[in-house]
């Protein structure tokens, strides 16, 4: 096979995808491939239905045999789709992949232009700039890099411990940080799950445990990750271990110390009851918590508040695993993939005001409900509202803080199974008649519509309407002492005021208050409302536009239980995937700097977000570490005396590729130049 | 106080069959299918065909108890193309404008100022019944306020009597003349300095709503 790539001569093979309708519909593709065909250096020029189908990509390699091409420009969709598939096939065909340039006409110009002649006029330029450029492509080399295969997991909550779990029983080492004295996250909390009624403890507390004795994982809790550096294949990470003024290795959860604790009763709001009980200064969230161990809050602690305390609790373990000089400490591991599944956040129900929560004591939310209803829970499972009265009616309103432009747009998607789930534990509880106020019922899973038929033979109210206001003023003598609910039955027509005992809030969830800060540490993106984006939301659900670093559970986006253990499940797979092929390929797209021109400004070391510019002391000039570039282009805008350069994007490349867009013809210039450059 | 119901509805005879009188369903053919788009493009109208049929609007009304069709069947009835029904419909006259609908609406739907254009094209299209009070008191309100710049109670009620219902003007006068006693009623005109100012204003004010409707 003669080697094309170097004869001196442009030979430049053009082809534009009809995409099925998708572009020939909005761009006259025939046209547009006639055109280009009469540019100086193109020697093919076609279109083809399906570009990316096995037939197209053979056109690509048969016509670099017959006309001898030594570069290839493709007209289609978003790089971001198939750049390798098409790059992959001009490699076969015999040509360095990266004589290649992809024309983006689909989301660019035929998704998003109305009229066809101006499309197809954008087409025309769009591919003429990339004709231009290619002129000036260069032979590139592709890069590997080692991959440790040790994991990070962020988050241990339903998500997180199924990740971790499945990373370490094929034999990969995990660190699974969470930022609260226990994993578990917000499964921990609920009574049971729908649509089966398992008892999510039951079920939970297993994985829990395992995770604990596995001998893969490392577990820290009550720590949380400071900073990260590196790239895939080779993060460096920090994690600040709070000081929880216990030895964990020395601690067995007798629970000793937390009953001989100075304060008699508990005192202050238990987090994890959402604040329906007291706990003292010393505890631990739950029976089943992991690991088993107390922890010690400071802000609470008479000892470190007034330093003046009888300090019983050190008297009672005779173990001596209570430390109060404890410190924080720091740890550094290197990791080469991060599954991330930091969960999310209820919508605060103050927020709607007119549902009156924290105006009215007996209107709670449904995680509140979650707690009292629990066998573990403030009331041990019975039904006492906070006024220590037994509901006889109840209301749950759907859609608090969802679907609404006033606070969140999206769907919860959980809110409706989980409402009606507590519909009937509320009756089983208690044989109070339950309403439940819905907009639609999105019962859309497997036995889940089964489930809301179950209900509904239960004789559990259904009120198709969006409440109004909780209010307590009655209009009439039935409707005194209670709350009542204002809602439009619009299935019958009218306006109707239901008087209950006790509100539940199916309150939405929401990205976590941190949410940004996690994005701009671990460098990945996120959807408008602030729910970390996945790479493609339906073929890449799982993977981020940073390498390395994959997504799981809701902090991904509103989702129920069996969802996030399969997308956590998904996470470790792909984790795996890169952990298994040992090496990951780099896009050759890096800085480098021509030694001679560098004046060791040092302006470029700052910008530089990976930190891949460093500076040599004797020689005073800056180079770049390859493997942490990722390509971003920041210090070759910077460099003042122009001496970093960037491959695939050098400017012999960016200005002919202007030029080519704004219609200046020197191209016989450039093919002379080419020829010289080549 | 003003009757609500001062003449009740003129029945729609455009049906020569007496069954029809009867009849419930409602042909796609009797419907103006433009009507909610024309609607959505006036005033404030953009959103209202993102309404999920929460019943929000309806459940927070305080007028509601007494509507014909609830603020979200209105809001149904306009996108689906009853224009009949929703221009003739009391609801749109019994709207007080107090925006709790417009606050709470979960798609932020305009409702209030829906209300408004809803009256408007009623009017325009001159389908309440010819003594309807609201609108004749919102004209001979506006008609007053633009001649003299101040409101004048006594001659207002007058001429809404007069254009609406005689036989409750003789029905108030004993409470207008208590009123009158204690001076918090007269037939004194009151007007303000710089009237063509205002009428200026006004007359701009008319121009751009024309052009925005």
């Amino acid at each position: 096979m003669p080697n094309h790539q170097n004869n001196g001569n442009m030979r430049i093979g053009y082809y534009v995808c009809h995409c099925g309708h998708n572009i020939a519909n909005q761009v006259d593709v025939e046209a547009l491939a006639a055109y280009i065909s009469k540019l100086p250096g193109v020697a093919v020029s076609r279109s083809y239905k399906y570009m990316c189908s096995d037939p197209g990509q053979e056109l690509i390699q048969q016509d670099i045999k017959d006309h001898g091409l030594n570069r290839i420009v493709v007209a289609s969709c978003s790089p971001l789709l198939h750049e390798q598939t098409f790059r992959k096939a001009v490699e076969k065909g015999g040509l360095n992949p990266y004589f290649f340039q992809m024309v983006n006409i689909r989301e660019n110009v035929s998704w998003v232009h109305e009229d066809r002649k101006e499309a197809t006029q954008k087409a025309m330029d769009l591919s003429r700039a990339a004709v231009h450029r290619v002129f000036f492509h260069k032979e590139l080399e592709k890069k590997y890099v080692k991959i440790n295969p040790d994991a990070l997991v962020v988050g241990g909550g339903i998500a997180g411990i199924h990740a971790a779990l499945t990373l370490a029983n094929s034999g990969k080492k995990v660190y699974l940080v969470e930022k609260e004295p226990t994993i578990g996250g917000h499964m921990a909390q609920f009574d049971k799950t729908f649509p089966t009624l398992d008892c999510a403890a039951c079920i939970l507390t297993p994985k829990m445990s395992a995770v604990k004795s596995h001998p893969n994982i490392t577990l820290w809790t009550y720590s949380e990750v400071t900073n990260v550096s590196g790239y895939v294949g080779n993060y460096i990470v920090q994690v600040k271990r709070k000081p929880r003024y216990i030895d964990e290795k020395l601690c067995v959860g007798c629970l000793a110390c937390i009953d001989e604790c100075v304060y008699k009763e508990g005192k202050y709001a238990d987090e994890f009851n959402m604040g329906l009980s007291k706990r003292k200064p010393i505890y631990m969230s739950f029976p089943q918590a992991t690991p088993k161990v107390v922890v010690i809050d400071p802000e609470t602690c008479i000892q470190f508040k007034s330093g003046k305390c009888k300090q019983t609790c050190i008297e009672s373990c005779d173990r001596g695993a209570i430390d109060l000089s404890q410190k924080e400490t720091n740890e550094e591991v290197n990791v080469g993939t991060i599954i991330l599944s930091t969960g999310y956040r209820t919508f605060d129900a103050h927020r709607v005001p007119f549902y009156g929560y924290g105006k009215y004591p007996n209107v709670y939310t449904s995680l509140e409900v979650e707690r009292l209803i629990n066998a573990s829970g403030p009331t041990g499972g019975e039904l006492i509202l906070r006024d220590g009265s037994h509901p006889k009616t109840v209301g749950i309103i759907h859609c608090v803080g969802s679907r609404d432009r006033n606070t969140n747009r999206w769907c919860s998607r959980t809110c409706c199974m989980y409402s009606l789930k507590l519909a009937h534990l509320l009756k089983e509880h208690s044989g109070a008649e339950v309403y439940n106020f819905y907009i639609d019922i999105r019962a859309a899973g497997k036995a889940y519509e089964e489930f809301y038929d179950k209900v509904l033979e239960e004789n559990v109210h259904f009120i198709r309407g969006r409440v109004a206001e909780v209010i307590d003023w009655a209009a009439n003598p039935a409707e005194e002492g209670k709350l009542i609910i204002r809602a439009e039955d619009t299935m019958i027509g009218t306006v109707r005021r239901i008087p209950v005992d006790m509100v539940v809030l199916a309150v939405g969830m929401e990205p976590r208050e941190d949410a940004q800060a996690v994005r701009k540490m671990f460098n990945i993106s996120c959807s408008t409302e602030g729910f970390f984006l996945e790479r493609h939301p339906k073929l890449a659900p799982v993977d981020t536009f940073t390498d390395g670093v994959f997504i799981a559970g809701a902090c991904q986006g509103p989702k129920d239980i069996p969802d996030s253990v399969a997308q956590a499940g998904a996470a470790a797979a792909q984790a795996m995937m890169l952990v298994d092929t040992g090496e990951v390929e780099l896009e050759p797209n890096t800085a480098f700097i021509t030694e001679e021109h560098c004046s060791g400004c040092k302006s470029c070391i700052p910008l530089c977000p990976f930190h891949a510019i460093l500076f040599n002391d004797t020689s005073k000039k800056a180079y770049i570490n390859e493997a942490l570039c990722k390509g971003c282009g920041t210090c070759v805008a910077a460099c003042p005396s122009g001496s970093i350069q960037q491959n695939m994007f050098d400017d012999a490349e960016i200005l002919a590729e202007i030029n080519g867009l704004l219609a200046i013809d020197n191209s016989e210039f450039y093919e002379k130049e080419a020829i010289h450059v080549g | 106080m003003i009757s609500l119901f001062p003449l009740g509805f003129v029945e729609n005879k455009s049906s020569p069959d007496p069954r029809d009188k009867m009849r419930k369903i409602k042909y796609e053919s009797e419907l103006d299918l433009k009507f909610g788009e024309q609607m959505a493009a006036k005033a404030y109208g953009q959103k209202l065909l993102s309404c999920i049929q929460c019943g929000t609007c309806s459940s927070t009304c305080p007028l509601s108890d007494y509507m014909d069709y609830t603020p979200r069947k209105i809001i149904a009835m306009t996108r689906e193309g009853f224009r009949d029904e929703v221009l003739n419909s009391l609801t749109i006259w019994l709207c007080s404008s107090c925006y709790a609908c417009t606050v709470k609406c979960p798609r932020q739907i305009h409702i209030t100022d829906v209300m408004y254009t809803l009256k408007r094209e009623a009017i325009a299209r001159g389908v309440y019944p010819k003594r309807y009070p609201i609108p004749i008191f919102s004209r001979e309100f506006f008609n007053i306020v633009r001649k003299q710049g101040r409101n004048s109670e006594a001659i207002l009620l007058i001429k809404f009597y007069l254009k609406t219902n005689l036989f409750m003007m003789f029905k108030q006068a004993f409470m207008g003349l208590r009123l009158m006693r204690t001076g918090r009623f007269s037939f004194k005109r009151d007007k303000i300095e710089r009237i063509d100012k205002l009428q200026r204003l006004l007359k701009a004010a008319e121009s751009i709503e024309e052009v925005r409707t």
